[in-house]
């Protein structure tokens, strides 16, 4: 009976807690969406729609096949790029991260392409690889690689010390070094920068399908912009936003699940 | 204290009404912003030289060259400029954006281009893919209307924007048949003259560019549409009777002074052609120009509907051109 009383008493504020910020941020979306549809009721320019005619064509695009089309023809490039990105990105990282040398050679190259304005380089890309796939997943690498290497780079250098000296002194082999102290401790770190990665992909892979060729989602932006269907071009822009917010969260828990079990609510 | 303030008034009053009166000379002489979608190069000298003109008839003109077309039609629409360069059909159809052309300034003229060593004519294009600019763009309505003239059906469409993109893959062999510009079909020929096949199109008449502005903006701004039109009429007809003038007026007028020496050796040749193909109509385009555009665009999907029940006057305000044709003659 005791128990059972208390298992009442926290079972309660913890689902009134989830209540509220359900609701506040439920308010939060309606106070956006809200806004959007008034701003585009004034309208603040013609190729501005409204939020209603906006989720009008999205639900127009779904139905006739459109939408779904145009991302499987999105994915293809921006999976390939990624999963290139993330195995290598994180080969290259711990290896700058180990190694002096392998720092002295690579680092250098990764911190330029991380300052460099990708947008503007993105045209040179298809002189060398033409208007392929290719062109596309190298898009895709040169916004995400450079993000994922620095940050799995850092995440190995800044090990404690501690760890290794202890590691060390109970014999603990280089490659045991590596896999028992090092991944671990820098996974958390590592896993950020996957994450950013991931998001810097998105914006590689809209770049690509906007200068390179258009093609899935860039073919919808570029059409609909072209014979001025603004509510769609919007839909299509929106769409995009929400798949790769979802798909960090997604990693986001994957992170917490896996890497960072302490931080599990 | 009564010394002192008479003299600040009186000088207070003097000032003001010179401020008044340079304001009300301004709002005589607004400056007219002209929103160019592109980067001007060899096409846009007579277009450059005209402005000129414009200019040494008193006129206040200032060019804003924007991204794209798309660009050029939202300052046009909000107000940030007095006129715009293109085709803004779509806009204006679906959206209502009270827009009209008042003045073509040339004619799409493009080539159909194959790879000769497997294609000859558009019959060898039965089932095979082809490329263009973009989905809706000109280059497809005319990839469209030439497979509906020669019979034939594509396997394939697909899209690459730029023309010196498409002219470039095409000498790299990535593709084997599209459509290219005029300074693109040059460079293929240069680079690899008898290598390329370039297929007839017979008679394709649509507007490339055109003059617009707000509907409002001509009804007030009659004299100075007006006076646009007059000048740019007189320039594309001595472009015609000369084609060595763009070149003449460019040193004139210094225009576009940093142009890299191969394109300045493109200006005569260029004009040249363009002026056998008509590509700067001598007429401003007239109703003749509405209807084709009505035919095209309908094809390339910038206009829904049927061709014969679009009205002109809800995209086209043709009485600055009629105007100026009765001054100068047609």
């Amino acid at each position: 009976m005791a128990t059972s009383v208390a298992e009442a008493g926290t079972a309660r504020p913890v689902r009134t807690r989830f209540a509220n910020v359900l609701f506040w941020r439920l308010v939060s979306i309606a106070l956006v969406l809200g806004a959007w549809e008034i701003a585009g009721r004034i309208p603040v320019s013609f190729a501005f729609p409204p939020f209603s005619a906006t989720f009008a064509a999205f639900v127009g695009i779904i139905l006739d096949g459109t939408l779904p089309a145009a991302y499987l023809t999105t994915l293809q490039p921006l999976a390939t790029g990624l999963v290139v990105s993330a195995v290598f990105g994180v080969m290259f990282g711990v290896l700058m991260g180990l190694s002096r040398t392998a720092e002295w050679a690579l680092a250098p190259v990764f911190i330029v392409m991380q300052a460099a304005p990708m947008a503007a380089l993105i045209p040179l890309v298809t002189f060398v690889y033409g208007i392929g796939l290719t062109a596309k997943v190298l898009a895709v690498c040169l916004l995400a690689a450079p993000v994922i290497v620095l940050n799995t780079y850092k995440a190995v250098r800044t090990v404690s010390p501690s760890l290794l000296d202890m590691c060390r002194s109970f014999l603990g082999t280089p490659l045991q070094q590596v896999t028992k102290v090092i991944l671990p401790a820098a996974g958390p770190v590592i896993f950020a920068g996957l994450r950013l990665g991931v998001a810097a992909g998105f914006i590689g892979i809209v770049l690509a399908e906007l200068l390179i060729t258009p093609t899935g989602i860039g073919d919808i932006i570029t059409y609909s912009s072209s014979i001025a269907d603004y509510p769609t071009m919007y839909a299509t822009i929106a769409s995009l936003i929400v798949f790769a917010g979802v798909t960090v969260s997604i990693l986001q828990q994957v992170e917490t699940r896996f890497v960072r079990p302490e931080k599990r609510a | 204290m009564r010394r002192l303030t008479l003299p600040v008034i009186r000088h207070a009053f003097v000032v003001l009404s010179l401020v008044s009166f340079v304001g009300a000379a301004n709002a005589q002489q607004p400056t007219v912003r002209v929103a160019y979608g592109d980067v001007p190069g060899v096409e846009a000298m007579g277009f450059l030289i005209a402005l000129e003109r414009i200019k040494e008839r008193g006129m206040k003109i200032e060019l804003m060259t924007l991204k794209s077309e798309d660009l050029a039609t939202q300052a046009v629409a909000n107000g940030q400029a007095e006129i715009g360069v293109g085709t803004p059909y779509a806009p204006m159809q679906r959206l209502g954006v009270p827009l009209r052309l008042f003045y073509q300034l040339s004619t799409l003229r493009f080539f159909p281009v194959v790879n000769g060593e497997f294609y000859k004519t558009w019959k060898d294009l039965d089932g095979q893919d082809f490329v263009v600019h973009s989905r809706g763009s000109g280059t497809e309505a005319i990839a469209t209307l030439m497979a509906q003239r020669n019979g034939i059906k594509f396997k394939s469409i697909s899209y690459v924007p730029g023309s010196e993109v498409r002219a470039l893959a095409m000498l790299r062999g990535n593709i084997k048949a599209t459509i290219v510009d005029t300074a693109n079909k040059r460079f293929l020929e240069s680079q690899a003259p008898g290598k390329f096949i370039f297929l007839p199109m017979g008679d394709v008449q649509a507007t490339d560019d055109a003059l617009f502005a707000r509907q409002e903006w001509l009804q007030q701004n009659a004299q100075t549409a007006d006076l646009i039109v007059e000048e740019f009429l007189k320039v594309w007809r001595a472009i015609k009777a000369d084609p060595n003038f763009v070149a003449e007026q460019r040193v004139k007028y210094n225009l576009l002074p940093d142009l890299p020496a191969n394109l300045q050796a493109d200006i005569v040749p260029y004009y040249k052609e363009a002026a056998e193909a008509n590509v700067y109509p001598i007429d401003g385009g007239r109703a003749k120009a509405v209807s084709e555009d009505f035919a095209f665009f309908t094809i390339s999907g910038a206009i829904k509907g049927d061709p014969t029940t679009l009205k002109a006057e809800d995209y086209w305000d043709l009485g600055p051109l009629d105007r100026a044709l009765a001054k100068l003659g047609s």
